[in-house]
């Protein structure tokens, strides 16, 4: 009875934007309704450093939890270095991750909210980022630069989430600051990067831009085997999260 | 050696010939045991067989042709067979496929024990790679120039003064030797580190009058006790969370930064005063080292270098150089403004400073001219140590009282055992002369 009362209301809910916590935390970060088939909430910023720390930094065990090792899922090693390069952290977007580790907190942040979050697949990204533009909408430079962080006016850095205007769908970065990973093609293929980021010509910073790993994104982390949770060379590669009904 | 201990040992012993049995299955592959060997092909040695060792071995593979990978050691026989199983993977993954002919090591030549850097060292070896935790570094230098063996090593290279003299000895004799020596204080190696320096050097930022440098991030890995291992397997598996193992994280990762302070200074400081602590990471999982420093160098130009480095969850990261001259300032790698301005040409490749530093190193053997870092890198060990002293015994510390002081965290013969955490370093109480004999 509860459980059919909760998903009706889910379903009237399906519309409309909505906030959610990580459960033990202050954080917390909104989702956007994204219209079509399926129906699904894409993040309104890309993943940001509050959200992704918890998770890769174990601040929702206790000191005691933590230094016991008894966590059992699995969270990324511990960074030999500064994984933001110094750009900013608090309400900056997460970088500099393996598709792996950005997989894995969404896995995690399902378990944790009991929701089903994942990342994009590339054509719901494609959608998102198409009707955020509009259907008619070009993206000229005036526009690009309103919307989005790139190598022409990023100053070689990433940016706080959200400091640029916000799309149709109410989306923030969609294009530029960070590449966001998603799952790959409908055809099959490795997992892409999306829509450009900080680091790219404006050029190469749009709706259709894709980019695959290249072994210089993780050519200088001195360990082998390399880090299966950082990449040591590309603090231009982020995540945002989708959500089904 | 309790009868506790003895199983415990057995069982791993057991672990070990069944990984070691998976790990030989995994390396025999197509040309892996090509017995031929060119006349001017150089033998390699690995001595400290984790993550960093196993890819040090690989950026020295990748570095240069004509050179192979013929032994490895480590103390543990667990992280013997992991490298092995690396080795092997390393193989498969390279898809030049030039790994896979580099990679020689058969079971004979994988050692483990607290005597394995002497059969690596024993392995007709020219060129050994030290990368085990910094305490055994100045012994393991001895016995390779000792041996007649270029080496490669990972920095720090001691712990104490007494470990920086005994490098600088060894730094001496292979010169006498015409041995080579490169550190793993990678950005000596790094095209836009030296460019950005020359032109420091040349005068593009006037005379240089004070820097920053700053090692700022969160804390790192940490292995949770298991019943099975003795004190001193414990805080060698932990080895960044004791001084006489580490030095303390300003010296085992903040020495990155104070020496380009060295590097654009042409000098080492003469003195420095200094303030740090350990209030976050007080677990007594993370050993007794401090998780914070803040120092301030002086150089024999009368310049002061501010130097800060901190390992703690949810604060500000930063890794950094700032080089401040009377015509302008430089991050000593990318940007130079002021007077001469210049930045590096991001369209220029540049090539990983990792595998670099191997390069050089193979090219300076090869052209009978050999590099030899030693001593630079043990007066930077010492700058870094100078920091940590400055801050846990409250004094001002000068460079010659340091050098010489009697100042012993190694025990002679490190064996595993018991062995208590020596008390977290109390400014105004603890003594620059400190040995593990007291302890």
């Amino acid at each position: 009875m509860l459980m059919a009362a909760k998903i009706s209301l889910l379903l009237l809910a399906q519309n409309a934007p909505y906030r959610d916590s990580i459960p033990g935390t202050l954080v917390r970060f909104e989702m956007m309704p994204v219209p079509g088939d399926p129906p699904l909430w894409i993040g309104k910023t890309e993943v940001t450093w509050d959200e992704y720390d918890v998770w890769a930094f174990r601040l929702d065990l206790t000191p005691r939890e933590r230094s016991s090792g008894v966590d059992a899922t699995a969270r990324p090693s511990r960074p030999y270095g500064a994984p933001d390069r110094g750009f900013g952290h608090h309400g900056y977007p997460a970088l500099a991750m393996t598709y792996f580790a950005a997989q894995s907190y969404c896995a995690w942040l399902s378990a944790k909210t009991g929701k089903k979050y994942r990342l994009p697949s590339d054509a719901e990204w494609t959608r998102a980022a198409r009707l955020g533009l509009g259907a008619d909408s070009v993206l000229t430079p005036e526009r690009r630069d309103a919307l989005a962080w790139h190598a022409g006016n990023a100053r070689a850095k990433a940016h706080p989430a959200a400091a640029k205007a916000a799309d149709a769908l109410g989306l923030h970065d969609m294009l530029g600051n960070v590449a966001e990973w998603v799952t790959g093609t409908d055809s099959g293929g490795p997992p892409v990067v999306r829509g450009g980021s900080w680091n790219d010509p404006p050029a190469r910073v749009g709706p259709t831009v894709r980019a695959r790993q290249t072994p210089d994104w993780n050519e200088t982390d001195p360990q082998f085997p390399k880090s299966r949770w950082w990449l040591a060379d590309a603090p231009f590669v982020g995540f945002r999260i989708v959500r089904e009904p | 050696m309790s009868r506790k201990s003895q199983q415990a040992r057995d069982v791993t012993r057991r672990e070990f010939v069944h990984a070691s049995a998976a790990a030989a299955a995994a390396l025999a592959l197509p040309g892996a045991r090509t017995p031929v060997r060119r006349a001017d092909t150089l033998r390699i040695g690995l001595v400290g067989c984790g993550g960093r060792g196993t890819g040090a071995a690989k950026d020295c593979l990748t570095s240069s042709e004509r050179v192979e990978l013929v032994a490895i050691g480590d103390l543990f026989p667990d992280r013997v067979a992991e490298c092995r199983t690396n080795l092997a993977r390393m193989a498969t993954e390279d898809s030049s496929g030039g790994l896979k002919t580099k990679i020689k090591v058969d079971d004979a030549h994988a050692f483990s024990g607290f005597d394995a850097y002497q059969k690596v060292i024993g392995s007709q070896l020219d060129v050994v790679l030290l990368a085990t935790p910094p305490a055994f570094r100045a012994r393991h230098l001895a016995a390779a120039i000792e041996a007649g063996k270029h080496v490669f090593m990972e920095k720090p290279v001691a712990v104490d003064p007494v470990g920086v003299r005994s490098v600088i000895a060894s730094a001496d004799r292979a010169a006498q030797k015409g041995l080579a020596i490169v550190a793993g204080t990678q950005r000596r190696h790094d095209a836009g580190y030296r460019a950005a320096m020359q032109r420091i050097h040349d005068g593009a930022i006037g005379d240089i009058v004070s820097a920053q440098v700053y090692w700022n991030q969160g804390g790192l890995w940490m292995k949770p006790r298991q019943p099975q291992w003795s004190d001193v397997e414990w805080q060698i598996r932990n080895w960044l969370y004791f001084t006489w193992l580490s030095g303390d994280h300003i010296v085992e990762q903040h020495i990155h930064n104070i020496d380009v302070a060295n590097w654009a200074l042409g000098a080492h400081p003469v003195k420095a005063v200094g303030v740090g602590g350990r209030q976050w990471r007080t677990d007594p999982a993370y050993g007794h080292i401090y998780d914070h420093f803040a120092i301030d160098f002086e150089y024999p130009n009368g310049a002061h270098v501010l130097s800060m480095c901190r390992q703690i969850d949810g604060t500000a990261s930063h890794v950094a150089e700032r080089i401040v001259g009377t015509r302008g300032t430089s991050d000593a790698h990318s940007v130079i403004e002021g007077a001469a301005p210049w930045s590096w040409d991001a369209q220029t490749p540049r090539t990983n400073p990792y595998v670099q530093e191997h390069a050089d190193l193979i090219a300076s053997i090869r052209a009978s001219k050999p590099l030899n870092e030693g001593r630079q890198v043990a007066e930077t060990t010492l700058s870094a140590i100078m920091g940590r002293e400055a801050a846990y015994t409250g004094k001002e510390i000068t460079w010659d009282e340091l050098l010489n002081a009697q100042q012993d965290l190694v025990p002679a013969d490190v064996q595993f055992g018991p062995m208590p955490v020596a008390p977290v370093a109390m400014p105004g109480q603890t003594a620059l002369a400190r040995s593990w004999r007291s302890a």
